[in-house]
């Protein structure tokens, strides 16, 4: 007979759920090998209080607490179905923007509709297969994100250039070829939002009345469409032969994996080279590199916001232009003179949508918060760590803001190297 | 933004035609000036003055006529009244084959309007449709004009946070303006009441079919997505489920000399992928 | 030779005088006519006697100057033409002339002294000039008429010295008469008399009210806008010629002194205004030519001589530039020190009308509050059915409810989308409440008073907002309406009254100082040591001449007022009436921290303000500086509850954070 012997450390750090080392000795309570061999389980030590203050015992083998490494997906992925679709009988044809060639969350919602369609009219037994059309060809996870088929028009259109007239032929050779049951564009423009109008006004003055476009489509329900129309209204209509879609319109596809299988463009060819041959009426004469201080403040994807805490201004537009950040402003700023009032960001000023926004020297006044409620991410550079700006932030530093940027200028090197500038900053760091 | 550039080309060969819907303010749904429709009027303005002629397919009594006719200031020469054709038509018609009857008895060679209505269907299909009844070129998401010289308007696309594309466009063609396009100027209360409207006697709209099958509904909040995880394992979808609270507040970083600091943000601006990712030869540079 | 020619002369200066005199009435007369009533100009003595002089002796000194040149000046011209004109030699006429060139002559050195190193705010040119043209009319004057009392009769009689002296009366006449006639300094003399008698705002001058204590404040009789007629063919002014006539005779009388100039707060603040120069520019225009002979400030940052104008010409922006107009409070701090009573605001307003109605050019952020007025019914662009939002919590009483009838109306203003202001709507509820009011609000239904509307120029949509709320008021019954807004206290009193709304309006300070001499309210005792100071605001104040009852207020609470020295009719404006906070025009300064700065001089840890304008204005500027509190909050927080009252919370309570 073993003495059981109590470590009053343990003990106290066992019942005290707050104490530092409770896991410590928390863990192993729940379970233990009695003297006599057996394996005993304290259901009452068991699990954690959840969110929702409820306890949720996790019988999976790793305790809660212990959790965070595993990401949620490897142990969810193995298990989707396969789905083979051997001699499609008719089609539901997407075709998806693809942002830098890679399948988008909105293009994943997509699949989720034409996947939704393809089911209303039967599904896979009917032979009804979903159809992915890009005009790029490599194009990864179609098969997850439900393409039975794949169609490769990069042969027939360039891929980077903007000619929405060359896709519209292409899109209507294939309307000839395949006829979809269904085309689902994104409603996004310039992308599919243009090319989806453009095929559906062709289809409609081709005699196909019904082919005139549902759009923003955000729900298929019942057999029926709803899509957001002007004024606070809804439409709801049979499902249209051409859907231009809005995100989330449907659940993306994870539970079954397709084939994607590419189809031969020459067997389907019979139609492509008739194509119409109408002279361009739109040549893409390529992109304009735009200097982030001309994008309206409202639009600016990156801004480099300075307030009171700022004084070195020539080393504060030294870096935006290093960041390659637009400039912003608090009022105060705005106030002492030291930029233009177009440039204030808050309430009194511009709201801002910026997916990052970088805060130097602000401490944070309501309005100005209220002005960039819809950055995604905002970063904060300041000496008090108590503002309002540090809570509000996603990434703060606590420092004096002109040393930071000055440093930050010097570690990025200079896009217009000046000496005398970065001297200067120098001294700055040092006297900082 | 660029102005465009009013070449005697621009003023004598293209008839410039403005089309314009009523617009629903978005707070108090009260009709005004489109918010997109604004902006192609503006844009008119700029490139052809007051030659800018206006259509609109719908209610003569419409609200925003007048606030789109107050527009018709601060341009060079006489600066006459503005004008707009009317072609009256009842919500549930169809406007398409009434405006491209028009556009062509006009003589009209450059269209601008909106990308999409803010009152009716708000499809924004009309533009695609008049374009293809018409043969004509149609460009979408127009954020400025920068010239317009013989049969081509070259103007610069609008992409997605602020980023612009060129294009040249033959004539006649359809220009759809985009949001971001220059902000409409005033609609001044004189000028609206010097604008004339003429209603187009000569047409007639007839009542379009398809929408006769729809049902209108008051517009539901779009729900929000949950993040549902599909897991056959409870402990995952727990685990998911559970995670949301976790990653709340900021990371603050205290007590960091400038250089750290710099690093630091630097670190962070390219795991969010906002800066560029290090170039192979910039990784071992020192700091300053 | 002298009994000769000086009756020429003096005809002969009489008569091209009065060519002159002619000549300039055409030029008043290009203006918008209205009918003309000669049987004002018997108004026009006592106008000058009582009112003008009443401006005029705020300084003292120059009061007295003025007294003895205009006087012994109008005498001595009077008594010369009896005498020397008419040629009745008679002594005691001579004498009396002596004593009034005498008098004369004392006044003009006294100007000469102040013309020797002239304050900034005058002008000098043919003014400097002016002073030496006084001494010469009043030093020949007395020497020619020495004879008629006996005094050297025989050396003035021919010579040399008699062509002397002649020159001299001459100079003076030329200046005095001529000039009079032909736009010389003394213009202002004859101008300014037309002026008060046909004054555009007759109750300026109106003191016959019944009640004693009425409209204590002069300047405060006549403040509304005019109406504009919206059916006219060109909509405000956009040349001299669509001013009315009697305003371009008002521009004309204006005497350079400079009063507007020193105390305009976009002056000071280094925004391109000069009220001076403004309604010189206004002269220039009417007469034609370019300001290149303005002799005095300028506009800050515009140079002077640049631009030029003629009656048909537009003004903007040949002869006035748009921001020089948007720079304007409008918080008639000039028109109140105008000894001349030029009416600069309605000028203003009349020329921003114009821009905004028939250019389309109201600056950027006016013209989207102005779009947010007509979409929405306020200027935030707000979801109006929001307006009762913050006051979920305190159930008040909506008039809806209420057919039978409220005591009084609150009318919340714009302010109840503003979550400073929202602080103050509750404490004027929580005194109310205390004080026993039966109160109610028109929550969803009220509008903008269409204040900032008018001053931006946008008559047509002010009028549909006064339309639609005269429309809403006119269905409830209710004694009198109490807003913490001047602006609305302003519109709804003033102004509503052109469009058929009469209305008893009281603002809340005035209502809360009623509550306490009716012993309604009990309040625990300040805390001693706190100075407070106070800060009226125009639209209270200057517009509606209510400058006692805050202060009324302040000593029931037992604090301690430390009073700015620019204070009562003569407080420095905030900088964010007039639409000025949305035109926002750059200067050197922002116009609430030199506010702020006269707050600090008092020594103050608290400014009471009565406004939710300058409460935003005065918050507005940098930390550290004093409180910025509104009377209602300072008396909510000192209430003795007698009750349980509802969760009114006191001003002591840190502000809302938002949730970012």
């Amino acid at each position: 007979m073993s003495v059981r012997r109590l470590d009053p450390h343990a003990e106290r750090a066992r019942r005290n759920r707050l104490h530092p080392r409770h896991h410590e000795f928390a863990r192993p309570a729940w379970r233990w090998t009695s003297g006599d061999g057996v394996t005993r389980i304290n259901p009452h030590a068991l699990g954690a209080i959840g969110p929702n203050g409820i306890k949720r015992i996790d019988r999976s083998g790793a305790s809660v607490e212990a959790a965070a490494s595993a990401g949620p997906q490897a142990s969810a992925e193995p298990s989707r179905r396969q789905v083979r679709l051997e001699a499609p009988q008719a089609y539901v044809a997407v075709v998806p923007e693809l942002p830098e060639g890679r399948l988008s969350d909105h293009d994943r919602d997509l699949f989720g509709l034409a996947r939704q369609l393809a089911e209303a009219r039967g599904g896979a037994e009917a032979g009804v297969a979903v159809v992915a059309i890009t005009f790029q060809t490599e194009v990864a996870g179609l098969e997850e994100a439900g393409a039975d088929r794949r169609v490769d028009l990069s042969s027939r259109v360039e891929a980077d250039s903007y000619a929405p007239e060359a896709r519209l032929a292409a899109l209507a050779a294939m309307e000839a070829a395949l006829a979809p049951a269904h085309w689902i564009f994104a409603d996004d423009f310039p992308g599919g939002g243009d090319l989806g109008r453009r095929l559906a006004a062709r289809l409609a003055l081709a005699g196909d009345a019904a082919a005139r476009a549902a759009t923003r489509v955000w729900q298929f329900a019942d057999g029926q469409t709803l899509s957001r129309a002007g004024d606070r209204q809804d439409i709801q209509r049979e499902v249209a032969r051409v859907l231009l879609a809005l995100p989330e319109c449907a659940e993306p596809v994870s539970e079954t994996l397709h084939a994607a299988t590419l189809l031969d463009l020459d067997a389907l060819d019979h139609e492509l080279s008739a194509s119409d041959e109408r002279a361009a009426g739109v040549a893409d004469l390529g992109r304009v590199a735009v200097d982030p201080q001309q994008i309206p403040l409202a639009q600016a994807p990156f801004i480099l916001s300075a307030g009171r805490g700022v004084s070195d201004w020539d080393g504060y537009h030294h870096a935006a232009r290093v960041l390659g950040a637009s400039e912003g402003a608090s009022r105060v700023a705005v106030d002492d003179g030291y930029m233009p009032r177009s440039r204030q960001v808050g309430a009194t000023g511009t709201f801002v949508s910026a997916s990052c926004y970088v805060a130097v020297g602000i401490s944070g006044a309501v309005q100005h918060l209220q002005g960039i409620t819809k950055c995604q991410r905002v970063v904060a550079i300041n000496s008090d760590p108590s503002c309002d700006m540090v809570k509000r932030a996603d990434f703060a530093i606590i420092g004096d803001g002109d040393a930071v940027l000055a440093a930050v200028c010097a570690q990025l090197g200079q896009p217009q190297p000046e000496s005398g500038d970065s001297r200067h900053e120098e001294v700055r760091h040092d006297a900082a | 933004m660029t102005q465009p550039e009013r070449s005697r080309n621009a003023a004598g060969e293209a008839r410039v035609v403005a089309l314009v819907s009523s617009g629903r303010h978005p707070v108090s749904g009260r009709a005004g000036r489109a918010r997109e429709d604004a902006r192609a009027v503006e844009m008119g303005l700029a490139l052809a003055g007051a030659s800018l002629h206006l259509a609109h397919a719908g209610d003569a009594e419409d609200a925003a006529l007048p606030e789109y006719l107050g527009m018709f200031h601060g341009l060079d020469g006489a600066g006459g009244p503005g004008e707009l054709s009317l072609l009256p038509m009842a919500a549930g018609d169809d406007a398409v084959p009434l405006l491209a009857t028009w556009l062509e008895a006009y003589g009209a060679n450059l269209v601008l309007t909106g990308q999409r209505a803010e009152c009716g269907e708000g499809s924004g299909l009309l533009p695609y449709l008049l374009a293809e009844r018409l043969g004509w070129a149609v460009a979408t998401g127009v954020a400025a004009i920068e010239h317009c010289e013989g049969d081509r308007i070259t103007v610069l696309q609008a992409l997605p946070q602020g980023q612009r594309r060129r294009l040249e466009v033959r004539l006649p063609c359809l220009l759809c303006v985009d949001g971001v396009a220059p902000m409409p100027r005033q609609s001044a209360f004189g000028p609206s009441r010097r604008g004339r409207v003429e209603a187009v006697t000569n047409v007639t709209a007839e009542p379009d079919t398809l929408q006769a099958a729809w049902q209108w509904q008051p517009a539901r909040a779009r729900p929000k997505r949950l993040k549902v995880v599909k897991s056959t394992n409870a402990r995952d979808r727990f685990k998911a489920a559970a995670a949301k609270s976790a990653a709340s507040g900021g990371q603050v970083l205290t007590d960091l000399s400038s250089d750290e600091a710099a690093q630091k943000l630097i670190d962070y601006l390219r795991a969010e992928k906002v800066l560029p990712a290090v170039q192979p030869g910039e990784e071992g540079q020192p700091s300053a | 030779m002298l009994q000769t020619l000086l009756p020429i002369l003096i005809f002969a200066a009489l008569a091209v005088g009065a060519a002159g005199a002619v000549r300039r009435i055409r030029l008043w007369r290009q203006g918008r006519r209205t009918p003309m009533r000669w049987h004002r100009l018997v108004l026009m003595p006592k106008r000058y006697l009582n009112d003008l002089h009443h401006v005029v002796a705020r300084d003292k000194a120059i009061a007295h100057t003025h007294v003895a040149t205009a006087g012994g000046f109008v005498a001595a011209m009077a008594l010369a033409l009896v005498v020397h004109g008419f040629g009745w030699h008679n002594p005691i006429l001579g004498g009396l002339l002596l004593a009034a060139s005498l008098c004369m002559f004392i006044g003009a050195l006294a100007v000469n002294r102040r013309r020797i190193d002239p304050p900034a705010k005058l002008s000098k040119g043919p003014w400097q000039r002016l002073s030496k043209s006084l001494l010469a009319y009043s030093v020949g004057m007395f020497l020619v008429s020495l004879p008629l009392v006996g005094v050297a009769p025989t050396l003035l009689g021919g010579g040399v010295l008699a062509l002397i002296l002649l020159a001299l009366v001459a100079w003076g006449l030329a200046e005095m008469l001529i000039g009079m006639g032909w736009g010389g300094p003394m213009k202002h003399a004859f101008a300014g008399s037309f002026h008060l008698a046909f004054h555009r705002r007759p109750e300026r001058f109106d003191d016959q009210h019944r009640d004693v204590a009425h409209d204590v404040h002069r300047g405060s009789r006549s403040t509304a806008l005019f109406p504009l007629d919206l059916t006219a063919k060109t909509l405000g002014v956009e040349k001299p010629a669509d001013f009315q006539w009697e305003q371009l005779l008002g521009f004309d009388a204006c005497v350079q002194c400079g009063r507007c100039q020193s105390v305009c707060p976009a002056y000071a603040a280094g925004q391109p205004l000069n009220p001076k120069k403004l309604i010189q520019d206004m002269v220039v225009g009417m007469a034609g030519g370019s300001d290149a002979r303005y002799a005095g400030s300028g506009y800050p940052g515009i140079e002077v001589g640049k631009h030029h104008g003629g009656p048909s010409d537009a003004i903007v922006p040949q002869l006035v530039e748009a921001q020089t107009l948007w720079a304007c409070t409008t918080c008639r701090a000039c028109v109140e020190e105008c000894p001349m009573m030029i009416e600069h605001v309605d000028a203003i307003v009349d020329m921003r009308r114009f821009i905004t109605l028939e250019r389309g050019e109201t600056p950027e952020k006016g013209a989207a509050a102005i779009d947010n007025l007509i979409a929405t019914d306020n200027p935030g662009g707000l979801d109006n059915a929001s307006r009762l939002d913050w006051a979920a919590d305190l159930d008040i009483p909506r008039i809806q409810q209420r057919p039978e009838g409220v005591d009084v109306l609150l009318w919340l203003g714009d302010g109840a989308f503003d979550m400073r202001n929202q602080r103050t709507l509750r404490a004027l509820v929580k005194i109310l409440r205390a004080g026993g009011v039966d109160f109610a609000v028109l929550g969803d239904e009220e509008r903008d008073s269409g204040d900032v509307a008018r001053r931006l120029g946008d008559e047509a949509t002010f009028q549909r907002l006064a339309e639609r709320n005269i429309a809403t008021l006119s269905r409830y019954r209710f004694q009198r309406i109490v807003t913490a807004d001047p602006h609305s206290f302003h519109v709804l009193g003033r102004e509503y009254g052109a469009f058929g709304g009469d209305y008893v309006v009281k603002h809340h300070s005035t209502f809360i100082a009623e509550l306490f001499d009716a012993g309604r309210l009990s309040v625990k005792a300040a805390e001693p040591g706190e100075t407070v100071t106070y800060h009226d605001p125009c639209y209270l104040g200057r517009y509606n001449g209510e400058f006692a009852a805050p202060r009324q207020v302040l000593a029931a609470l037992g604090v301690e007022v430390a009073e700015m020295e620019r204070s009562g009719y003569r407080s420095r404006c905030c900088g964010g009436g007039g639409g000025a906070a949305l035109s926002d025009v750059p200067g050197k300064a922002r116009i609430p921290d030199m506010r702020m700065e006269d707050v600090r001089e008092t020594g103050a840890t608290t400014v009471a303000v009565a406004c939710p304008q300058c409460t935003a204005m005065l918050e507005g500027v940098v930390e550290p500086r004093p409180q910025v509190k509104d009377l209602a909050e300072l008396v909510a927080a000192a209430l003795v509850e007698p009750s349980a009252a509802p969760t009114a919370r006191t001003s002591t309570e840190a502000p809302e954070e938002v949730p970012a």
